[in-house]
């Protein structure tokens, strides 16, 4: 009798786990719902491991067997970094490593993901003479600010730092734009409405640059930045603007012709004609405006990326050196988390 | 019952091997046997610390490992370990609690224990201090703690003082006169036929004899043994012929007789010689003859 | 119930006098006290390290406090043979059982209780300091719910250790201590990452065979997921933590307790002692 008891409640307790362990199913994943929903899920380069990359599983593992105390362990090695880079060891493949598992460890510690973007984008690249290496330095730089945004969507700063890598490293306004328009969307300083309008200038669309302009005067009248730039725009470019948009070519070529006679360096009125031209359907002498601007001045990567554009359309002679912005958007380009 | 052990690889090692034992109750039941015999394992599979691989059995009209029984009984491990940071009335008041004592009854009954077993004055001494002879105190207070109507006891005047050991025997033999029944393993020979009613003898895991102390060491019937010193080597020599067997040592001899008369004469022939007689009695083996005659045999 | 009450009160004074488990309570209530000074390692995320430091050392040393204890729970009753005149008292197997593992979950709930206090007190008098640290960057650091939400947070902790005392208790009643402890800590670390082989399990492109997306799969079904615990996105973004979560949460963890518990009672129930 008593072993039969015993028995019995062996399997009773056998059926009582499978029935547990069901409930545990669906309460776990009622569970991981919410936590998606609310955001909870520690932040965890999940993805980068799946692609093998050597650090990420590093990152991975030392955070998972330090548990609570990834964030620590991130501080302490970005002190290491710090150390690294007071005893000229900065550009080193390691200090590179380095500040990367730190950003792994501890995702949302801005810091990190900004020094890290800048030092490939600015400090690396001028390492290097070779354009293609420049480009994957660049790429990597854009990634990495990509990467930092993914775990850090709410606040101002990687945008930015984005936006501002594309307007000032890359020569991308189209890029630089979208990201700067999108700090826009959390508290920020004042100068990133400013800086979206400068990128559309450039591209150039006057009509959103003045929007944004005049966004910037209405906030702060006293906003003297601002009103000189709307004040130039709309003297020089905006009838031609206006009459481009209405399909009026030939007067608009010759508004603008007139404001270059004045100042026939002109960035924005060279951007301007060379778009125009575009649109008209005269790719060649667009192209052929494109280039000089390109020529005219050494930083002026976008008017040499719309030129190279142009000229493998037209089947004109690649320009001399390939641009790291045209390798990055062409090689390496990375698709924009929707 | 059959226990056998499930050892790694596949081994297997019998604890015990149709074992049969009866106790009857208001007895010393004494369960002698050499190391490793499967004297613990019995004990275990009493208390249902260990499940038989075949057979069954019951204690106090309970199958074996039923929750019931341990209500009434009592058990002192062999080598006995207790929680070691409690002292002693801690470790006895938890124990009763376990049978659900409590409050001045459990706290009287503490210190008659202790009392009897001879810790009362060192109760405040933690277990972590303890010699193997306070464990071993112990350890028989907290089998006590519930008043058991059936007390196992291992090994229980191992590590003892000889002074010590007499107290636990007191102890036992009272528990006995309360009408309750012990159920004592040892290897101590001595110690055990004084004190037990039936004995079972184990060896290798089965019982090799088995029946009342008297049954066990009664000699062949009739037969009377004779003890003296200081006797003429004559004499010792005239003894030789009508003895069954003399043995002597320095001026002791040891001799038996078939029967009483034989030995009547034996003792006049002495006294006359002038030697001194120790002992004339009905002739009964020591329990360490009949233990060595049961087990030495399988042994070789 | 009288049985599993004196056996789980033996097993939580003992457990306090172990000083090898005190030894790490006080390190960790020394790490959470120093989380004061540390914080300004991080500038612009002191606020950030100080609750992790906090956080972190109260589920990390309740982890190790938590395998040490479990592991040799049943092991040292073995061992000193002390189970043997336990079981020959009223006590059924699974009265022991449960007895000590209420004990053990009483030892480490009261050890992350204070450490759960010393925290707290840290993370109070400190925090203030943080609130408006930056004006001049704008946005100043948000503490709306930070205080409920650090609360509730330690209360997760006292799941998370209480599932990973039921689980060494669970893996001494298999293995060897020394393996269960192997085995404890071993859970522990993947049971952080369990999310991972959902990801590798849901990727066909990124893992092309079948037959090893089952495999993570299952992986992902068995492992225990301790990162459901973890609360500590929800402090520092600063958003309330619904309570209906929170319970749900709470189910998870005790469904584990128990699944852990009858798993252990099932491998101990017929275990010769």
């Amino acid at each position: 009798m008593h072993r039969r008891r015993e028995k019995l409640s062996t399997v009773a307790g056998v059926v009582a786990l499978i029935v547990l362990v069901g409930l545990l199913q669906v309460s776990l994943r009622s569970t991981s719902y919410d936590r998606l929903v609310l955001g909870l899920n520690r932040p965890m380069p999940i993805t980068k491991v799946v692609d093998f990359d050597p650090t990420a599983i590093t990152g991975v593992v030392i955070g998972a067997i330090l548990g609570g105390f990834r964030e620590v362990a991130a501080t302490m090695l970005w002190l290491k970094v710090d150390e690294l880079w007071d005893s000229g060891r900065g550009t080193e493949f390691a200090t590179l490593n380095l500040m990367r598992t730190v950003t792994l460890l501890d995702p949302h510690w801005i810091e990190p993901w900004r020094i890290t973007a800048w030092h490939l984008a600015y400090n690396l690249y001028v390492e290097t003479e070779d354009p293609h290496e420049r480009a994957i330095l660049l790429d990597k730089a854009v990634a990495c600010l990509k990467e930092g945004i993914s775990w850090n969507p709410d606040i101002y700063d990687l945008y930015f730092e984005l936006g501002w890598t594309y307007f000032d490293k890359i020569k991308d306004y189209e890029e630089a734009t979208k990201w700067l328009e999108a700090c826009t969307q959390f508290e920020h300083p004042e100068y990133i409405e400013r800086l979206i309008a400068h990128a559309y200038e450039r591209l150039p669309e006057i009509d959103k640059a003045l929007d944004w302009y005049d966004y910037c005067i209405k906030r702060n009248p006293g906003d003297h930045t601002a009103i000189g730039a709307t004040t130039t725009i709309r003297e020089r470019y905006l009838r031609a603007w206006r009459l481009a948009q209405q399909k009026r070519y030939d007067e608009a070529l010759k508004e603008l012709e007139y404001y270059l006679m004045v100042d026939p360096e002109d960035l924005i009125g060279l951007h301007f004609k060379a778009d125009l031209y575009e649109r008209m359907g005269q790719k060649r002498k667009a192209h052929d405006i494109w280039k000089m601007a390109g020529e005219m001045r050494a930083l002026d990567d976008y008017a040499r990326y719309r030129a190279s554009l142009l000229a493998a359309e037209l089947g004109l002679p690649a320009p001399p050196q390939p641009r790291a912005l045209m390798e990055t958007k062409k090689e390496l380009a990375v698709p924009v988390p929707k | 019952m059959t226990k056998i052990y499930q050892l790694e690889f596949g081994r297997k090692q019998t604890g015990v091997e149709d074992l049969n034992l009866e106790v009857e109750e208001g007895q010393i039941f004494g369960l002698v046997g050499p190391n490793g015999s499967g004297k613990t394992t019995t004990l275990k599979l009493l208390l249902g610390l260990v499940f038989p691989t075949s057979g069954t059995g019951e204690v106090l009209g309970f199958p074996i490992g039923h929750p019931a029984y341990k209500e009434r009984i009592g058990f002192l491990p062999e080598g006995p370990y207790f929680y070691d940071h409690l002292n002693a009335v801690e470790l006895l008041r938890f124990y009763g609690g376990l049978f659900g004592l409590g409050g001045k009854e459990l706290d009287r009954r503490v210190q008659e224990l202790l009392e009897l077993v001879g810790m009362w004055d060192r109760r405040h001494i933690r277990v972590r201090n303890y010699s193997r002879g306070m464990l071993q105190r112990v350890g028989v207070a907290q089998a006590l703690i519930n008043d058991p109507d059936l007390i196992f006891l291992d090994e229980p005047t191992s590590g003892l003082d000889p002074l010590g050991a007499m107290q636990i025997r007191e102890v036992i033999t009272r528990i006995r006169d309360q009408g309750k029944t012990v159920f004592l393993c040892s290897h101590l020979l001595k110690e055990m036929e004084p004190l037990c009613d039936n004995i079972a003898i184990l060896n290798r895991g089965r019982v090799v004899q088995s029946g009342t102390v008297d049954e066990l060491l009664a000699g062949p019937q009739g037969m009377y043994m004779l003890r003296a010193h200081t006797v003429p080597q004559e004499v010792v020599e005239s003894l030789r012929s009508f003895a069954t067997e003399v043995r002597t040592w320095d001026s002791e001899i040891e001799a038996t007789f078939a029967d009483q008369k034989l030995a009547a004469q034996a003792l006049e022939a002495v006294v006359e010689a002038g030697g001194t007689v120790r002992e004339l009695s009905p002739y009964r083996r020591s329990l360490e003859e009949v233990f060595i005659d049961a087990v030495g045999g399988e042994a070789q | 119930m009288k049985a599993i009450y004196r056996v789980a009160r033996a097993t939580f004074f003992e457990a306090w006098r172990r000083r090898f488990l005190n030894a790490i309570l006080v390190f960790a209530v020394l790490i959470i006290g120093s989380s004061w000074s540390l914080a300004y390692l991080q500038p612009g995320a002191e606020l950030t390290l100080l609750i992790d430091i906090g956080l972190g050392a109260i589920r990390f040393f309740g982890m190790l406090i938590a395998v040490f204890l479990g592991v040799r729970l049943i092991a040292d009753e073995m061992e000193k043979r002390t189970v043997h005149t336990l079981l020959a008292k009223p006590v059924t197997r699974t009265q022991f059982l449960v007895g000590k593992l209420v004990g053990a979950l009483a030892t480490v709930w009261s050890n992350i209780l204070l450490m759960g206090i010393a925290f707290y007190i840290v993370f109070a008098l400190k925090a203030p300091q943080f609130r408006n640290m930056d004006p001049e960057k704008g946005p100043v650091v948000r503490m709306d719910f930070m205080y409920a939400n650090i609360a509730k947070a330690i209360g997760l902790s006292f799941l998370e250790v209480g599932c990973i005392v039921a689980i060494a208790v669970m893996a001494s009643t298999i293995f060897s201590w020394i393996l269960a402890a192997i085995f404890s800590f071993f859970l522990y670390f993947v049971g952080q990452m369990a999310d991972f082989f959902r990801v590798l399990a849901q990727n066909p492109d990124r893992v092309e065979s079948a037959v090893q997306r089952t495999f993570f799969a299952i992986l992902y079904a068995v492992l225990p997921h301790f990162e459901v615990f973890d609360v500590r996105e929800a402090i520092l973004k600063d958003q309330f933590l619904p309570w209906l979560t929170l319970g749900k949460i709470v189910a998870t963890g005790v469904l584990y307790i128990v699944i852990a518990t009858l798993i252990a009672w099932l491998a101990f129930k017929g275990r010769e002692v």
